[in-house]
């Protein structure tokens, strides 16, 4: 039988299985050696430091959407502004804790998922997906502005010093670690569900919708999950930026900020957890580092983009892939 | 015995087109059953009633003695009717292995936190899941393809994959959508005493859609043919081939 000759030759699946379950170690190394930052990094360099954390779950968070799912949704902004404004909201009028209005940013981001996923659920997809979905973080950010009695509109509202269960995150440092303990969970937690039979459903539904319902799977209920659950982790990230900024305002959930996340999903890789991360590294770290050159940053921030997109269109990612399997997610935990 | 499936006065139209028009056949288990016809006779149309992507606009359908129309696609797969396309089901970018694992969706078991959290019960669920599919995918010489993302397969290669992925749950039904578009002779003959084996030993009953006259004719119990969405003739192989007006309606012959 000619056509069952594979273009790899095959392996031992259990020898392969074995020395990636191996590499895959150093995913539990990298958080480790991310504890060593605040010892080497000046002040500035510590909050790009957390901005990066907060920037790689937003990137995590809406590659659930546009890369596993694979719907054109932008209500990201919606999502992040949302877990901000929730976080400075409990916090400074109902002196709700800070890890507790975290959670409720979780759960606010999800709602704002909840209400995303059901234009997708009716049906409306492609660009009209991506116009509704757009108009929904526009909407969001007028709600901001003109609900002034409480948000401050345009003045923004500012955030009184958050702690984590009686610790003052007083300064960068402080900030750094609990953002790198909340992130590296929610990594985690989204990595575990991406590779279980949820997350398959999940890319299953982007591949061919109509054959994901003929084995038994209830399309619209992990359609609903996607959203839900990048909404969550964007909620999160959101609270985190409330945090970093320490006020928050309305022109930082703009449209402009919208793009800027789906360019960290492209450059870093769609579908990929390792390459959202990857993405938001270099569109937080690139923009600070043109700043030296003054009048052409964002020519140099669009370059990259284009270079990026043009000679490596699954993202950088890709790179990494050349370099090592492990670095090629699949859906499932062995 | 009771038939594992029965149509009654199956109907489907959509918006003046009459796609079928009052089909009624029963189909038994252990039994291979071909749907054939001219093109737009309505045998697509016909799986898709049944498997519950189009709905009827009259007439019932029974599996099992219960009736299905109506129902959902995921729930009318959950009965024990699964399908394969015609254009191919699979999912591109997974790989055969994950294709198989998705298949198998429904008997994972694990819940959303156990998920999330990495629990032992979820962890060793998909393990066991994992174990299932490759065992599945050896059971076709496919096992070393496992890792292959399926859009690198041949042809052949993906319609066997699809099989596999059909099979998981062992369905009680399953609805072939032209099983032997695209293959080599050789594959069409091992996609034959696949089918029979299916049918033969594990009992299961076969609905399958075809063009190629020559396959239906060696390789099913039964025939339908279908012609401008009505059923014009039902039998045996050798007795459907002497009938008149499917020579005329789906041979061309005068």
């Amino acid at each position: 039988m000619n056509e069952q000759t594979s273009p790899n030759p095959p392996s031992n699946p259990k020898e392969v299985v074995a020395s990636m379950t191996r590499m895959r170690r150093i995913f539990y190394v990298l958080p480790v050696i991310a504890l060593a930052i605040p010892f080497v990094a000046n002040e500035y360099l510590q909050f790009m430091a957390n901005a990066i954390l907060v920037y790689s779950l937003v990137t995590v968070g809406f590659n659930v959407v546009i890369g596993n799912l694979g719907q054109l949704a932008f209500a990201n902004t919606a999502f992040f502004g949302l877990g901000a404004y929730t976080t400075a909201i409990l916090m400074v009028y109902a002196g709700m804790p800070y890890m507790l209005a975290v959670v409720a940013a979780a759960v606010v981001g999800g709602l704002g998922g909840f209400l995303a996923s059901v234009t997708a659920l009716r049906g409306i997809r492609l660009y009209y997906l991506a116009i509704i979905t757009l108009a929904f973080g526009e909407l969001m950010r007028w709600t901001y502005l003109h609900a002034d009695g409480i948000t401050h509109g345009s003045d923004g509202l500012l955030m009184p010093q958050p702690s984590f269960f009686g610790i003052a995150m007083e300064n960068e440092t402080v900030k750094f670690y609990v953002f790198l303990l909340i992130t590296v969970v929610l990594i985690k937690a989204t990595s575990n569900l991406m590779r279980s039979r949820f997350g398959r459903a999940i890319v299953a539904i982007r591949d061919n919708e109509a054959a994901t319902a003929s084995l038994g799977i209830h399309t619209a209920r992990y359609i609903i999950l996607a959203f839900v659950w990048s909404g969550a982790v964007v909620g999160v990230a959101g609270a985190m930026f409330a945090a970093l900024t320490e006020r928050v305002f309305p022109e930082s959930f703009s449209l402009t900020e919208v793009i800027v996340h789906f360019a960290m999903v492209l450059v870093g890789g769609t579908g990929s957890i390792i390459g959202s991360v990857l993405g938001a590294i270099t569109l937080t770290a690139l923009p600070e580092y043109f700043r030296q050159f003054p009048g052409m940053e964002e020519l140099f921030f669009g370059i990259v983009i284009v270079c990026v997109l043009l000679f490596l269109p699954k993202g950088l990612v890709s790179l990494l892939r050349r370099v090592s399997p492990v670095f090629n997610e699949r859906y499932y935990r062995d | 015995m009771d038939p594992l499936l029965k149509l009654e006065g199956l109907s489907v139209h959509f918006s003046g087109l009459k796609a079928l028009t009052n089909v009624s056949f029963d189909a038994y288990a252990g039994e291979v059953r071909a749907i054939i016809g001219p093109n737009g006779a309505g045998k697509t149309t016909l799986f898709n009633a049944i498997s519950g992507y189009s709905q009827p606009t009259a007439g019932a359908i029974y599996f099992k003695g219960e009736a299905i129309h109506g129902l959902t696609p995921h729930d009318i797969s959950i009965k024990g009717v699964r399908r394969t396309f015609q254009n191919g089901g699979l999912f591109p970018e997974l790989t055969a292995l994950e294709n198989i694992l998705a298949g198998l969706h429904t008997q994972i078991i694990g819940g959303f936190f156990g998920v999330i959290l990495g629990s032992r019960a979820a962890r060793e669920a998909e393990r066991e899941g994992i174990a299932r599919a490759r065992s599945l995918l050896d059971l076709m010489d496919l096992e070393f393809l496992a890792d292959q993302e399926v859009k690198d397969l041949s042809g052949g290669q993906q319609r066997m994959v699809e099989i596999v992925r059909t099979l998981a749950t062992e369905p009680p039904l399953l609805l072939l959508d032209e099983p032997f578009v695209g293959l080599s002779p050789p594959m069409r003959t091992r996609m034959m005493e696949i089918i029979r084996k299916l049918a033969g030993e594990e009992g299961i009953g076969i609905l399958l859609v075809e063009h190629a006259i020559d396959l239906v004719m060696s390789s099913s119990d039964v025939i339908v043919v279908l012609s401008s969405g009505e059923k014009i003739a039902e039998g045996k192989p050798e007795q459907v081939r002497e009938n008149r007006e499917v020579l005329e309606a789906y041979l061309g012959y005068a």
